[in-house]
């Protein structure tokens, strides 16, 4: 089939970092503590106060991203929305659940069951800006993101959409916090905080001027070997016409746990050895859907073509003064991978 | 659409039967799965359900694997009808690394959490791990079973997770980006989802009856379904013979209502338009409707009216297995699609229990006849629609019709 060239023309994001702003490569947040809330832009210059009262924050942080990319590109619906989110509206799926075991599964009120779906967040989305076009939601973990930017990318090449608006959603609460932590996934020593993320990027296959990089290649796969992954890297980057040489830089998810890094290193010290390694996490903290927050700083990067001295990996001592590709490595308890390939137009 | 896309396998697990044999001897025998409540302990026990008839314990034995309290239900309901589709389409052991899962589910592994969450406070890594189980985990925990697919995704958007999951997968096959992928879903009742729909006051004390001017509500139930689609070539080159073809598809949103559908049914009367014009076919070429049909009085009148803008006044033979399944949410799409294959396969009209009075202007939907004339049935067309307006739409049709 033909390729269509997509390209990112827009990105958002509320995080740890200043919302709705790329302060975060002048200027970053620092924390010190194991979880760190976003930081909530003021709501009601985005939304109704009397609509806002009724959603929770992922809500909030959602519509908001997304109204603010396609005020950002002039798009009053896009074709098709695809979001990521691996636990949803946990805050009501929480408050729901506790309800219903304190109270015996006696008085409960509807309100936090209705927003309570994974796909509670992509439908506000449809609902909202009144779009009737394809609309569908991926929760598959860490790689809810990717999978979620896979099926942009088809929707985009099957020619279903010219548009599509993309995110990556999630929300985090203390008790579920303390749950992730004694499985070892968070909140260990030397590990950068457990996070929230609200990311939305729209999508085109258009040649918008404005726009911050080529969505060049999106590859998932489960339990490869270095072989498997070394093929499908090389069979993406053949076929947005590229060489393991025009990989100017890769950026892992690097973030302090030891088991974590390791499979980044693996990976990149076989495929890329000699191009300067990134981090993100230490940014924009932990989080199933962080890798959202990781590709939107990748196309932020390229747009500007320049990298900040703190985004190096300390290990390797290459820097470069001029991007071209970049590619993004995201990993699941080390068998599930993702590999996303960005390019400055 | 370009190329065919093929199913090549197909697996079942409901409360009608475990396995595509036994749920088609309880269609044809007008043999409804809808009973009290006998596995699920909920203080709400007055409510039927649509439980698949067997316990965790039991399932566990029938598939040879230790007792583990992290098993859950959805799991172990995904791994028999998984299991079933793969064997029928040969796919085994390394076949699988070309294989791509993608899988539908939003329960997904609450049942465990619930059984152990007045202890979280202090549990241990173990119960932690059970805590935190997320639709991701619950489709690895499915696969795991069988060896490494390809790749493994999990879709959901409530209701039509599973047909969203079958239009996902073929899309990869257009894509080039697989030639092989297998697709459905599987939830398990949860006392979070019973009680989540009993706040909204749309569950049935009764047996459920979809499309009845007096229905009032749904039942619940729970159940798995997988289909193999790949491309012609891929099934000629593994000798894979083909069951019928996925023609068509549409996925579109109501833009409406977090839990309500639209009075004109916008969402389902786009995905169903979709999906035709898609498989290049005319309303008048589709012998057979398999509803989404809850039985609640909001989605039956919504349905109805989307159906009549698809279909004007020739509407064709239209019912809803739910009264059969009870509403299986997340699995229910491929669920249904199972069943419209074994409908055209055995040329039966699956009926539509418990219907006896029409709804204002409503539909007659196809009611039990034992014996009944064989149906040839070329082209179906199954719905699902999903919490948020999540509405989607399949086409099946026969192989050997021109497509």
């Amino acid at each position: 089939m033909n390729r269509k060239k997509i390209y990112i023309q827009a990105a958002e994001q509320i995080s740890m970092q200043q919302p709705l702003s790329e302060e975060w490569m002048t200027a970053p947040a620092a924390y010190e503590e194991p979880l760190v809330k976003a930081v909530n832009p003021v709501f009601r210059d985005y939304l109704p106060a009397n609509e806002a009262r009724r959603m929770g924050n992922i809500m909030k942080r959602a519509l908001v991203t997304a109204l603010k990319v396609l005020a950002d590109t002039g798009t009053e619906h896009p074709d098709a929305i695809v979001t990521g989110t691996s636990l949803g509206c946990l805050d009501y799926t929480e408050r729901f659940l506790d309800a219903m075991v304190e109270n015996g599964e006696q008085t409960l009120s509807p309100t936090f069951f209705m927003q309570s779906t994974h796909n509670t967040v992509g439908s506000a989305l449809g609902i909202y800006t009144k779009t009737h076009g394809y609309n569908v939601t991926y929760s598959h973990g860490c790689v809810s993101f990717e999978l979620s930017l896979l099926d942009a990318w088809m929707q985009l090449q099957t020619g279903n959409a010219q548009t599509t608006l993309v995110g990556g959603h999630d929300e985090m609460v203390e008790s579920y916090f303390d749950l992730l932590r004694k499985t070892g996934y968070v909140g260990q020593p030397g590990m950068v905080p457990c996070s929230e993320v609200a990311m939305s990027m729209l999508l085109t296959t258009g040649s918008g001027k404005d726009r911050l990089c080529e969505l060049a290649g999106i590859r998932l796969c489960n339990s490869p070997t270095m072989t498997d992954i070394q093929a499908l890297t090389d069979e993406m980057l053949a076929e947005a016409g590229m060489e393991r040489a025009a990989v100017s830089a890769v950026m892992t998810g690097i973030n302090g746990h030891p088991d974590n890094d390791q499979c980044y290193r693996e990976v990149a010290d076989a495929l890329f050895p000699d191009v300067p390694l990134l981090r993100y996490k230490h940014l924009f903290g932990e989080n199933h859907t962080v890798s959202a927050l990781g590709t939107y700083a990748a196309a932020q990067l390229l747009k500007q073509n320049s990298i900040p001295t703190f985004m190096y990996d300390e290990r390797r001592p290459q820097r470069c003064d001029s991007l071209s590709g970049l590619l993004l490595i995201n990993q699941m308890k080390g068998r599930e991978y993702a590999f996303t390939l960005l390019r400055r137009p | 659409m370009t190329e065919p896309i093929l199913v090549t396998g197909a697996g079942i697990v409901s409360a009608i039967g475990i396995g595509k044999e036994e749920t088609l001897a309880s269609l044809l025998a007008g043999r409804t799965g809808i009973r009290p409540m006998k596995y699920l302990h909920s203080c709400h026990s007055e409510l039927p359900v649509g439980e698949v008839q067997l316990s965790n314990e039991e399932m566990m034995r029938r598939m040879g694997v230790d007792a583990d309290p992290g098993l859950t239900r959805t799991a172990l309901m995904g791994r028999i009808a998984l299991g079933e589709a793969l064997e029928q389409a040969g796919l085994e052991g390394k076949a699988l690394r070309k294989v791509h899962l993608i899988s539908a589910t939003t329960v997904g592994g609450m049942d465990r959490r619930e059984a152990f969450h007045a202890q979280e406070k202090s549990c241990d890594r173990q119960h932690a791990m059970i805590a935190v189980h997320n639709c991701g985990d619950s489709t690895e925990m499915i696969a795991r079973h069988f060896g490494e697919f390809a790749s493994l995704s999990t879709v959901s958007t409530a209701c039509s997770s599973a047909t969203n999951a079958i239009i996902t997968g073929a899309n990869m096959l257009r894509c080039g980006l697989a030639d092989v992928v297998v697709c459905g879903g599987s939830e398990s009742l949860s006392l979070f989802h019973l009680n989540g729909f009993n706040t909204l006051m749309i569950l049935d004390q009764q047996p459920c009856r979809p499309f009845d001017r007096d229905r009032a509500g749904l039942n619940l139930g729970e159940g798995a379904a997988y289909i193999v689609l790949e491309t012609a070539a891929s099934a000629s080159r593994r000798g894979a013979r083909p069951l019928c073809r996925l023609s068509g598809y549409g996925n579109a949103c109501d833009a409406f209502h977090q839990t309500a559908s639209s009075d004109n049914g916008e969402g389902a009367f786009r995905a169903m338009d979709e999906a035709l014009r898609m498989a290049g076919l005319k309303p008048a070429d589709i012998q057979y409707v398999n509803a989404h049909g809850t039985g609640t009085p909001n989605n039956d009148e919504s349905e109805t009216h989307a159906l009549r803008r698809v279909f004007g006044s020739e509407l064709p033979p239209v019912s809803s297995t739910k009264s059969f399944t009870g509403h299986t949410t997340s699995a229910s799409g491929s669920i249904e699609a199972v069943i419209c294959m074994l409908a055209m396969q055995h040329r039966f009209l699956p009926a539509n229990m418990n219907w006896t009075t029409p709804m204002d202007n409503g539909i007659t939907p196809v009611t039990y006849v034992p014996d009944a004339a064989p149906a040839e049935l070329t082209h179906v067309l199954s719905n699902a629609f999903g919490f948020g307006g999540n509405d989607s739409a399949l086409i099946l049709s026969k192989c050997d019709c021109q497509p």
